[in-house]
């Protein structure tokens, strides 16, 4: 049985930040994101549970901060009704900036024509770009009635969690239809959220949705996937060195049940798919390997131990 | 009339009001109208896909000419320069683009801050034209602000638009759905409201 994974941030100076890596490795954790900034380095890791004081210890030494980030190997859908330039800043930015801080990986999705009430709608094309992701964060506006009467139908075909923020906050879950949670005071607004409430709002969001994530976490676990997206992405980073030449911040993305392999897909998926494991499997008989919405990309969806038989 | 003396956001729910105003007043500070609006008043109707707008302007700043920000005389009378000194440095760049986009680029000098120097065919005529071209128009970049502002301002997707401008009475109607006349009657009624006030 495999070490239980914990998802933590790790902030500090680029000197000698080699050495955390190292010890990361040899405890049998995960890096899974690294983004230096000139002579800062933040590292996105998956620590071994007993062994997180370990990393601790050496980051103290070296003047860091280990902070635990919850969200950590998921990719978000941040859908806005739309994204115009003359609405900027969209107060969709802000929620993508604060989940990230809590380590997930963002993508920002303005829907073609979603703006309006009457008028708005969502494409197929969409709809399918957006059920690639582990959860969906819509972000709404002020007025409540069009939040439950006009927006919902954005939500429609949607099939991951999906997640609504708004202005009004006497609205409840139950009164936006097809949402799995709402959560108010994070309406539009004209600038970037930095007042007191409009942080403590967003603070409330990043903690409800940690709830969504760790209850996904758990329904996983009950029929775990035969492998776990961390050691694919290991595996990738061995056997397949062009992922190296991937100037995007995050090659390859974590999710709850997969991975997205920012490579182009048809000079690259039958290497991910004979992608070697020490068990003497190749990736393609544990997991579903597609063609992503998004640009030309692979998308790895892991299968179940219910559907494989065993996990690697 | 003060700046913003009046500053009205109603709405079918009153906080949702409360918050579009604070949207409002963002988009007021972002493009420095504060100073030019001396009351307005905005009214959104969600439920009928509607957002109406009037504003009355105070009274307009006027045309800005090269005499009002420098002195134009002779320069060198042998190399036929006209010499330009700015005592208003606010309004250099657009004098920069009037007088590269009459004499060119070759032509026109700024030896130092302050001071521009153009060799000119005819001196004295071009003094004199000099002296009246006008180098800004505050009355037409309002103008210009207050579209921007009310595309801003108005919920996405409203792209029926409605707008009438007569003097200092701005008045403006946007939906998703085609305009109703009795709504543009309702938006003058408020400009005329906003008129009689006090």
């Amino acid at each position: 049985m495999a070490a239980i994974l914990e998802p933590y941030i790790y902030e500090g100076g680029i000197h000698k930040h080699s050495l955390i890596t190292e010890l990361l490795e040899d405890l049998g954790g995960y890096l899974i994101q690294k983004v230096p900034a000139a002579t800062e380095v933040t590292l996105v890791m998956l620590i071994p549970r007993d062994d997180v004081h370990l990393i601790e210890e050496l980051g103290k030494k070296l003047l860091g901060k280990l902070t635990r980030a919850p969200l950590t190997g998921t990719e978000i859908a941040v859908v806005s009704p739309t994204l115009a330039s003359h609405h900027l800043p969209h107060s969709a930015c802000d929620i993508a900036e604060f989940m990230r801080r809590g380590g997930a990986n963002t993508n920002m999705i303005g829907l073609a024509r979603g703006m309006g009430r009457r008028v708005s709608l969502s494409d197929n094309y969409e709809r399918k770009l957006i059920n690639e992701h582990d959860f969906a964060l819509f972000s709404f506006g002020t007025f409540s009635d069009c939040i439950k009467n006009k927006k919902p139908k954005l939500l429609e075909g949607i099939t991951i969690p999906k997640i609504v923020t708004g202005g009004p906050c006497n609205l409840k879950t139950e009164d936006v239809a097809n949402a799995d949670l709402y959560v108010g005071n994070i309406g539009r607004v004209a600038h970037r959220l930095r007042k007191s409430d409009e942080l403590g709002a967003l603070d409330v969001l990043l903690e409800k949705v940690v709830e969504v994530v760790e209850k996904m976490r758990e329904d996983i676990a009950k029929d775990p996937l035969a492998v776990l997206p961390a050691r694919v992405m290991k595996e990738i980073h061995e056997q397949i060195p062009d992922i190296f030449n991937v100037l995007s911040p995050a090659p390859v993305t974590l999710q709850l049940d997969g991975l997205r392999v920012k490579l182009p897909y048809g000079e690259f998926h039958k290497k991910v798919e004979n992608l070697e494991f020490d068990e003497g499997l190749k990736l393609s008989d544990m997991a579903v390997i597609t063609p992503s919405k998004m640009k030309n990309y692979i998308l790895v969806k892991i299968k179940r131990e219910s559907e494989v038989g065993f996990t690697a | 009339m003060e700046a913003l003396e009046t500053f009205i956001v109603e709405s079918t729910v009153q906080e949702e009001g409360e918050a579009y105003r604070s949207i409002v007043s963002d988009i007021i500070t972002e493009l420095i109208l504060g100073g030019a609006i001396g009351r307005i008043k905005v009214v959104v109707r969600p439920e009928d896909s509607l957002f109406q707008m009037a504003i009355i302007l105070r009274g307009s700043q006027p045309m800005v000419k090269l005499s009002d920000i420098g002195s134009v005389e002779t320069g060198n009378i042998v190399k036929k320069e006209v010499k330009i000194s700015i005592t208003e440095e606010k309004y250099l760049s657009e004098l920069l683009e009037l007088l590269w986009a009459r004499y060119g680029r070759t032509k026109v000098f700024q030896p130092e801050r302050n001071t521009l120097i153009i060799n000119a065919e005819d001196t004295d005529s071009d003094i004199k034209f000099l002296k009246d071209m006008v180098v800004a128009d505050p009355r037409r970049t309002l103008q210009s602000r207050l579209v921007e502002m009310a595309i801003r301002a108005t919920p996405e997707g409203f792209r029926v638009r409605y707008h009438s401008m007569d003097s200092h009475k701005f008045v403006f109607v946007a939906s998703e759905d085609p305009l109703k006349p009795e709504w543009i009657q309702e938006a003058h009624q408020m400009v005329t409201e906003l008129m009689e006030e006090k």
